[in-house]
């Protein structure tokens, strides 16, 4: 699980980014002794990381390079939490995959195929099957995929972990202006608010905010996400064995393709029943979005399809909203790796709803890969050549 | 030309004196207050057939000149209705607990008049049944002419605790005693000071004459170390100057430690963004002066947006100075009822002392997670410290959790009680089915 494999001696890494990525890229360079600054211009988990809804998930993934990561994501939170690490904050459950109506029973069919196709233990239910294992359902539902051995992290807990039990400490509040660069162009540190400071590898792990440092015009984007969460409901809980996953979200995903979503506003639906006894519901995939704020149409909008669903929410109190900005990329696949041409810079970024899964595997894959060791993760799908070629803007 | 539209939320002194002036101006309001009744916490008023609370001579005209005012076309008056907050689309949410349906509106402005919330300091039991605070026993005196069964403890700091005494007494129904953690009466020199505020020195000595005649216990300079749950009663162990400390048996405790303006997750005073609404603050929201200054405060704010509305810059010289005024009464009474010994930092209280009510976090929890190399700032300690994630959304504990963790962490910026309660809608916990139905078109 961790890397055996040492930092030279007084390897100095500067992390930009101190969300679920940058942490955990930070967490394993410190764990191989390298000398990690990690820099933040807010605070840990304070965008994506912060508003997800902390899914450790393959069930709405088709195979690929994304659906290969995913799993050994879900893999690697195991180990984790096995070994005392994340302890307590993973849970695993199933998730179940619902459809309503003859068009999002074929996808869901569809989909059951491909999970089992590439390994997934998934069982097949019928409506009355399910109406035993999750009353809290409603009754016009006509069937479900139940896709076991599925977990759920709450992003801003795992970093918290993650920057305790790695010894980090984080600067805050410290906006870094640009990379230095040697004469050669190679990157030797950063520029910040509060003066320079050198490193011999430079990882950007920045979310929105890397496009800048990188000179990646027009290859990130946002999308918005709007999420709620609810006051307890305990006999709702009880009713409702796992995360519910609405096959319509595997429509729009699948409309969506991992390119531009076909609307400015998608909904899917997930409904996580949360360890605490709350509900956490969402939400909304969203272009052409600034502001990490959320509107009553989206929410509302949400909370019928929930209730749609799960009938009982009604009777429960909504209790928070909130919005989170994905950083995505152009053709919908992560940018993890090297930059070319710039020396020691590394990016992580662009994972848009799958940061919370990926997080920590993509952390531990940029620090080997620093450290020149091989993982198991073939980041080639991911490799950030395909929009760099060379040089970069300085 | 359209008629320019305002939101006034609650409907005290500050809330009625605001849609009252900016009626007068010509706007068309909306004025939005959760209970069942105009009023306030001061003037709150009864349930049906109960006497009206006495609110003395100078009160009663108030009320009769703010609720007079109300009688103008062009104020729109919604009962049990909770302001949530402005959504991103810079709507302002609006509860409708009757009709069980959120509503969005978008004026041109809003008063946010929404009061004080009580600070009560934290301490062993604060968080034990039986336990409320002062203004929660007054206000339900208000509202039912009853005073609660059993033995009751007054106990913290501040006038409030000696108006409600009085009124106790007056009501033939005196507490057991009150414990107060400054020593008012020691004070002539600082008391002098509210001779120019002849109305609540009035008002203070009637209170402190009948506390001296009813023979009621008043332990001044004396603080509630903690309450243990003993059977069905509490035993209340008080600590004195010369440390000294006593135990006593009640049926109740009210707790009262000041007051604070009730902004929680209301929306910030407006940075002129397009879209959104201009946002101005009254009253005891704004800053904490009482009911007299509110009503004042109530009519500034009107004139402020009114001028706004117009693209001037608000400000009003005689309404600055008379609550310059109502300032100084403020600070003497703070100078009078300063706490004759620095508290216990909440940091220092036992590691088992609750902070937060709502999800049962306590002092240790926070001390174990601010420890280590380290600090998380205030958003981190509520999202992974789950401090002031209740119901109650951190109106209680997210500024003495700040204040705790800035104690245990003098090394690291001091989080704000503002980034534990954080600006976002709902302001308070709202009905899923309410938000649902949203989306449908009233019924009518």
């Amino acid at each position: 699980m961790v890397s055996d494999v040492v930092a030279p001696p007084e390897l100095r890494v500067a992390v930009v980014g101190a969300g679920i990525v940058g942490v955990s890229t930070a967490w394993f360079l410190r764990r191989a002794g390298a000398d990690v600054r990690l820099v933040e211009a807010r605070a840990p988990a304070s965008a994506a990381t912060g508003s997800a809804d902390g899914a450790v998930s393959v069930a709405s993934k088709r195979p690929g390079a994304m659906m290969n990561a995913a799993l050994a994501g879900l893999r690697l939170y195991r180990e984790l939490a096995e070994a005392g690490i994340l302890d307590g904050l993973f849970t695993t459950r199933s998730t179940f995959l619902v459809a309503v109506g003859e068009a999002e029973a074929a996808v869901l069919d569809a989909q059951a195929e491909r999970l089992a196709s590439v390994g997934v233990e998934i069982e097949r239910l019928s409506a009355a099957r399910l109406r035993t294992i999750a009353p809290a359902l409603s009754g016009d539902t006509a069937g479900a995929v139940e896709v076991r051995g599925e977990g759920h992290a709450i992003g801003y807990d795992i970093t918290r972990r993650l920057i305790r039990t790695g010894g980090l400490k984080v600067d805050r509040d410290l906006v870094v202006r640009s990379l230095r660069r040697g004469s050669d162009g190679r990157v030797v540190g950063l520029d910040t608010d509060r003066g320079p400071i050198a490193a011999d590898v430079v990882v950007v792990a920045a979310g929105g905010g890397s496009s800048a440092l990188l000179g990646l015009d027009g290859v990130l984007r946002a999308r918005r996400g709007q999420l709620l969460v609810t006051e307890r409901g305990p006999g709702l809980s009880a009713g409702l064995p796992g995360a519910i996953m609405s096959a319509r979200y595997l429509l729009a995903k699948a409309n969506a393709n991992g390119a531009e979503p076909v609307s400015s506003r998608g909904y899917g639906l997930v409904i996580d029943p949360l360890r605490t006894g709350q509900f956490l519901v969402g939400g909304t995939r969203e272009n052409d979005a600034d502001r990490a704020v959320a509107d009553l149409e989206a929410i509302a909008h949400v909370l019928a399809d929930a209730v749609a669903l799960v009938p009982g929410l009604a009777g429960l109190r909504l209790l928070r909203t909130f919005a989170g900005l994905r950083t995505a990329v152009r053709d919908g696949l992560p940018l993890v790796g090297r930059i070319p041409g710039a020396g020691d810079l590394w990016v992580a970024t662009g994972f848009e709803g799958d940061g919370i899964c990926l997080g920590p595997l993509m952390g531990r894959a940029v620090a080997d890969a620093i450290l020149g060791r091989h993982g198991d993760l073939d980041l080639a799908p991911f490799d950030p050549a395909r929009f760099v070629s060379g040089r970069i803007a300085a | 030309m359209t008629v320019a539209s305002v939101l006034v939320v609650g409907g005290g002194p500050a809330g009625l004196a605001a849609a009252a002036r900016l009626a007068e101006s010509g706007v068309a309001v909306d004025l939005v207050e959760l209970r069942p009744a105009l009023g306030g916490a001061f003037h709150r008023r009864p349930i049906d057939g109960v006497a009206p609370w006495p609110v003395g001579r100078e009160g009663a005209k108030r009320w009769a000149r703010l609720t007079d005012d109300l009688r103008r076309p062009r104020i729109r008056i919604r009962l049990r209705t909770a302001f949530l907050g402005l959504d991103g689309s810079g709507a302002a949410l609006l509860d409708d607990l009757a009709a069980g349906r959120v509503e969005a509106l978008r004026p041109d402005a809003i008063v946010v008049a929404t009061g004080a919330v009580e600070r009560v300091r934290p301490r062993p039991g604060w968080e034990l049944p039986g336990v409320s605070t002062a203004g929660g026993l007054q206000m339900a005196m208000k509202e039912t002419g009853r005073i609660p069964e059993g033995r009751i403890l007054l106990a913290g700091n501040g006038p409030l605790l000696v108006a409600l005494a009085g009124q106790m007494i007056a009501a033939d129904r005196p507490p057991v005693a009150l414990v107060e953690a400054g020593d008012p009466i020691r004070h002539p020199i600082a008391g002098l000071g509210l001779l120019a505020h002849p109305r609540p020195l009035l008002e203070a000595s009637g209170h402190v004459l009948r506390i001296f005649a009813g023979r009621l216990p008043w332990r001044r300079a004396t603080t509630v170390e903690r309450i243990e749950a003993v059977g069905t009663a509490l035993a209340v162990t008080l600590r004195d100057r010369a440390g000294r400390a006593e135990t006593i048996e009640v049926d109740r405790v009210a707790l009262h430690d000041g007051l604070l303006s009730n902004d929680h997750g209301l929306p910030e005073v407006d940075d002129g963004a397009p879209g959104r609404p201009i946002v101005a603050r009254a009253g005891d929201c704004r800053e904490v002066l009482g009911v007299a200054a509110a009503e004042i405060d109530g009519h500034r704010a009107a004139e402020e947006v009114v001028a706004r509305l117009a693209g001037a810059p608000g400000a009003d010289a005689a309404a600055a100075r008379r609550l310059a005024h109502e300032r100084h009464a403020q600070q003497v009474l703070a100078r009078v009822f300063a706490p004759a010994r620095l508290p216990v930092p909440v940091e220092r209280l036992p590691r088992e002392t609750v902070l937060c009510r709502c999800e049962g976090r306590t002092v240790g929890d926070l001390v174990d997670l601010v420890d280590g190399a380290d600090a998380p700032g205030g958003r981190e300690i509520k999202l992974s410290g789950r401090f002031a994630m209740g119901l109650c959304q951190g109106r209680f504990c997210a500024h003495w959790v700040a204040e705790a963790a800035a104690g245990l962490r003098p090394d690291a910026p001091a989080p704000l009680s503002g980034d534990l309660t954080g600006r976002r809608w709902p302001a308070r916990p709202v009905s899923v089915a309410a938000v649902v139905a949203s989306a449908l078109p009233p019924e009518r």
